[in-house]
């Protein structure tokens, strides 16, 4: 077995990272002072992954949009019955989540560390899915769907990726649609399920108050080595043209709510994850709260404390997204098009950018004094081929020229849309 | 590890409690104000935290006030309004990194504490009164925020409730308040507000973190002593429970899936050991995974997508709400209150029974591992008169018994019913 402490002198922490000859990556971060612990298992399989073929085969299988979601909810099933109720008698807390390029099962606990995690392993690698099962699955999968369909947050947000977006399966909800989930059938999922839930393809990550031998143990008992297998996806080619500049939708709301997007050129997944961090603080430094554009537009009433910037990134994918309530989007999308602009001509202010880049480095730093957040971080940078503490030196290594070219290169007017919700007349 | 409180009066009506444990990165202090809830006052003093978030006397330029946050590696600074009970909580708060691990070893505790204290007690006035500007731009956002309720048809519909069953009661007011008091505020009464809550009111600070709370109570104490006060004392609203026959109400929205929410009363409940018993009656109703309400109501019929109870101690309510589908409604509403009934019977498992004491317990043990977690917790225990360590909780409610938990949920009594519907002409 091969385990490797991964230390970081700049807050003097590690955890360990093990190969576990089931073909598992372990990522361990001990974190004894605290009382909980929190693991998370999770596959590199999400919802833009839409077609795939195994090394030797012609043809890509086609995944039903929702696919991913849906295996989730039924991951969480087995002959003798359901996950939930094992945790039940744990105490644990368990959840799962299904993003664009991931699939988590996790779980915190403060007490009965090993069962929850035999729990957690055992459901992840023991698939069941019957002809019965999947239809009542439908069912409930439907009710969902709608309920997201009353969220004006959520409808926001994917009617943008929709409009940034061509041909990548970004524009397509996670959940799906009731059409595509009624394609699913138990074969597609086992089909699904083997290829992507193979344990090369997979990471557990924990943090907090447990013991890495007691993974070890639980992990010798429950995972049995899985297979080398390589899995090819169906590469999307998306230009870097939007599909259209503007989406706008009507829903029983207040006020209306904006989210204006820049579609970025992707690199690879390590790639897009350094130039995600540099995003966020470009993000703050261009109308951030210490920003004079978010000092402008807050004295005019066209933001308020709503208003906020985030990076979306993933394997093929990067994109920056302004969004909030404002009672004249157009107006706040073209003031930050043109300060982007006259910042791009102008060079980024010296101090603005230290400020910021500060800033950044004490949010990491905090974000590292929690047990969820850590396995979560450990969990992300191991997707993006990174370690943890990576994140700590693309902060402090940052230089301000590597944001300007940023600047003028990804923040793109031509290459960026804005979705609207209004209320209703 | 420390859980332990520490809470000393710094002087009249204003106290600091601490709980410091090195295993924290950062520190997390705030300043809460006690204010008895009335529409009258509600918007007036919601408004407060929000013009103070903007500057204070010794840094009248917001932006140069966010330029600090950020130079204090990005300190976190917030103004909010809360509720308890029948109180309206004014909220400041700001969570910084620990002064070990700043770059240069900035003294981070005294600068945040610094900065609280300014904006709170030295904030920019022009006559005595807040600025116009700012006044003006706090009304409009406080008018959003009131009208936006409507925008996440799960909290409105929890909301609508809500109002419904305390009608009449000081639970019933909304921590933001009415619109159209929001539309009436001044600079001059929104300052005068600020006033009187600094006079009269209450102040719980709290400071969870790793760092010296030593400086911290040095701080606050010296300048919370230039302030002019007479303090009221705290009295949390009693809980009544009116005997009435249950109300139904509908109401209409373009929604693509109903929301039904139903409020219970709990009645007056005298002793610790009685609202350790509804804390756990409502969990294996409705508060875990597990629950008769998941498995019976979301997981066996169908009937919902959510279905969770949640039970508030201070207003002696239960509220279950719940993702149904219009045709669904009234079957999902006789199952909720059938599950209720088999509580009531003792038709639980004693399997039922020990997963909810292992699910709290969990809850409890996992409270003290975030700087949010604990100040909350502690918060709502000073709040409620009990100064109850998360441990000594967990311990409490292993000592609950099935009886008690019958007996909890024999004393519930449905009081309100609200359905949030779709259009009436596409499903009537």
């Amino acid at each position: 077995m091969n385990k490797t402490e991964i230390r970081s002198e700049r807050v003097g922490e590690s955890y360990f990272r093990i190969r576990h000859p089931s073909g598992l990556t372990l990522l361990l971060c001990p974190m004894p002072q605290f009382n909980s612990s929190y693991a998370m298992f999770s596959t590199e399989y999400g919802s833009v992954d839409s077609a795939f073929r195994l090394v030797g085969e012609k043809e890509y299988f086609r995944i039903p949009d929702g696919t991913a979601h849906f295996l989730e909810h039924k991951m969480f099933e087995s002959e003798k019955g359901d996950a939930f109720a094992d945790y039940a008698r744990t105490g644990a807390s368990a959840n799962a989540f299904t993003s664009f390029d991931k699939t988590c099962y996790l779980f915190s606990c403060a007490d009965h560390f090993k069962e929850s995690l035999e729990i957690l392993m055992g459901f992840v690698t023991d698939p069941y899915f019957t002809k019965e099962t999947v239809d009542k699955e439908q069912g409930i999968i439907g009710q969902e769907i709608r309920m997201y369909d009353d969220s004006a947050d959520w409808r926001v947000m994917f009617n943008l990726l929709d409009a940034l977006y061509v041909r990548h399966p970004l524009r397509i909800d996670i959940a799906g649609t009731t059409d595509s989930i009624a394609e699913i059938t138990a074969e597609s999922l086992h089909k699904v399920y083997g290829a992507f839930y193979n344990l090369h393809n997979m990471v557990l990550t924990v943090a907090g108050n447990f013991r890495p031998e007691d993974v070890l143990e639980v992990a010798d008992r429950v995972l049995k080595p899985a297979p080398v297998l390589e899995v090819e996806r169906l590469a999307v080619e998306e230009p870097r043209e939007v599909s259209k500049k503007r989406v706008e939708q009507r829903f029983p709301i207040a006020a209306p709510m904006f989210c204006l997007g820049f579609k970025e050129k992707p690199g690879d997944k390590r790639q897009n994850a350094v130039d995600s961090i540099l995003d966020e603080v470009l993000g703050e430094i261009i109308a951030g709260e210490a920003s004079p554009l978010y000092r402008r537009l807050y004295d005019e009433g066209l933001i308020n404390s709503t208003f906020g910037c985030e990076t979306l990134s993933g394997r093929d994918y990067i994109a920056t997204m302004y969004s909030g309530e404002s009672r004249d989007p157009d107006r706040v999308c073209g003031e930050i098009c043109d300060e982007i602009e006259r910042m791009a001509r102008e060079g980024i202010d010296e101090e603005a950018f230290q400020r910021n880049r500060k800033a950044a480095w004490g949010r990491y730093v905090r974000m590292l004094g929690r047990v969820d957040s850590v396995a979560q971080a450990l969990m992300n940078t191991w997707l993006s081929d990174m370690e943890l503490y990576d994140l700590l030196d693309v902060i402090a290594d940052m230089k301000k020229e590597d944001l300007e070219k940023r600047l003028r290169e990804q923040f793109d007017r031509e290459y960026s849309a804005l979705s609207v919700v209004y209320p209703e007349e | 590890m420390s859980e332990e409180l520490h809470r000393q009066e710094l002087c009249r009506g204003v106290a600091l409690s601490t709980v410091t444990d090195a295993k924290f990165k950062s520190n997390r202090i705030s300043c809460n104000i006690l204010i008895p809830l009335s529409w009258e006052t509600a918007a007036v003093n919601a408004i407060v935290p929000f013009i103070l978030r903007r500057r204070f006397a010794s840094c009248p330029d917001f932006t140069r006030l966010n330029e600090r946050l950020c130079e204090l590696y990005g300190a976190s600074l917030d103004g909010d309004v809360r509720k308890y009970g029948g109180y309206q909580i004014v909220n400041l708060s700001i969570q910084g990194l620990d002064d070990r691990f700043t770059l240069k070893g900035e003294p981070m505790v005294r600068e945040c504490c610094e900065l609280i204290c300014d904006m709170l007690l030295d904030p920019y006035l022009e006559d005595g009164a807040f600025s116009a500007v700012d006044t003006r731009l706090e009304i409009t956002n406080l008018v959003d925020t009131i009208q936006a309720e409507v925008n996440d048809k799960r909290d409105y519909a929890v909301s609508q409730c809500a109002s419904l069953l305390f009608e009449g009661e000081p639970f019933a007011v909304k921590k933001y308040g009415r619109e159209e008091d929001a539309l009436a505020i001044t600079p001059a009464s929104a300052a005068q507000a600020w006033r009187q809550m600094l006079r009269t009111c209450p102040v719980e600070i709290m400071f969870i973190g790793s760092g010296s709370s030593g400086a911290a109570a040095e701080i606050f104490r010296r300048r919370f002593e230039a302030v002019e006060r007479q303090p009221m004392p705290y009295r949390p609203a009693p809980v009544s429970a009116p005997l009435r026959e249950p109300r139904w109400r509908t109401e209409h929205m373009d929604v693509k899936q109903g929301k039904l929410v139903l409020g219970f009363r709990t009645g007056e409940l005298r002793t610790e050991r009685e609202l350790n018993a509804m804390k756990m009656m409502s969990a294996l109703w409705g508060g875990t995974p597990f629950s008769r309400l998941f498995v019976h109501v979301r997981e066996r019929l169908h009937l919902c997508y959510y279905c969770a109870s949640r039970y508030d101690r201070a207003s002696g309510s239960i509220l279950v709400d719940s993702g149904v589908e219009f045709e669904n409604r009234e079957k999902a509403e006789e199952e909720i209150l059938h599950q209720l009934e088999a509580v009531k019977n003792g038709e639980f498992t004693d399997e039922e029974f020990e997963n909810t004491v292992l699910y709290l317990v969990n809850g409890l043990k996992s409270t003290t591992d975030t700087l949010g977690g604990m100040e909350n917790w502690y918060l709502t225990q000073l709040l409620a008169g009990s100064g109850r360590t998360p441990m000594e909780n967990a311990a409490q409610i292993r000592e609950i018994t099935r009886r008690e938990i019958m007996d909890a949920a024999a004393g519930l009594r449905l009081d309100t019913v609200y359905f949030l519907a779709g259009k009436e002409e596409e499903h009537e």
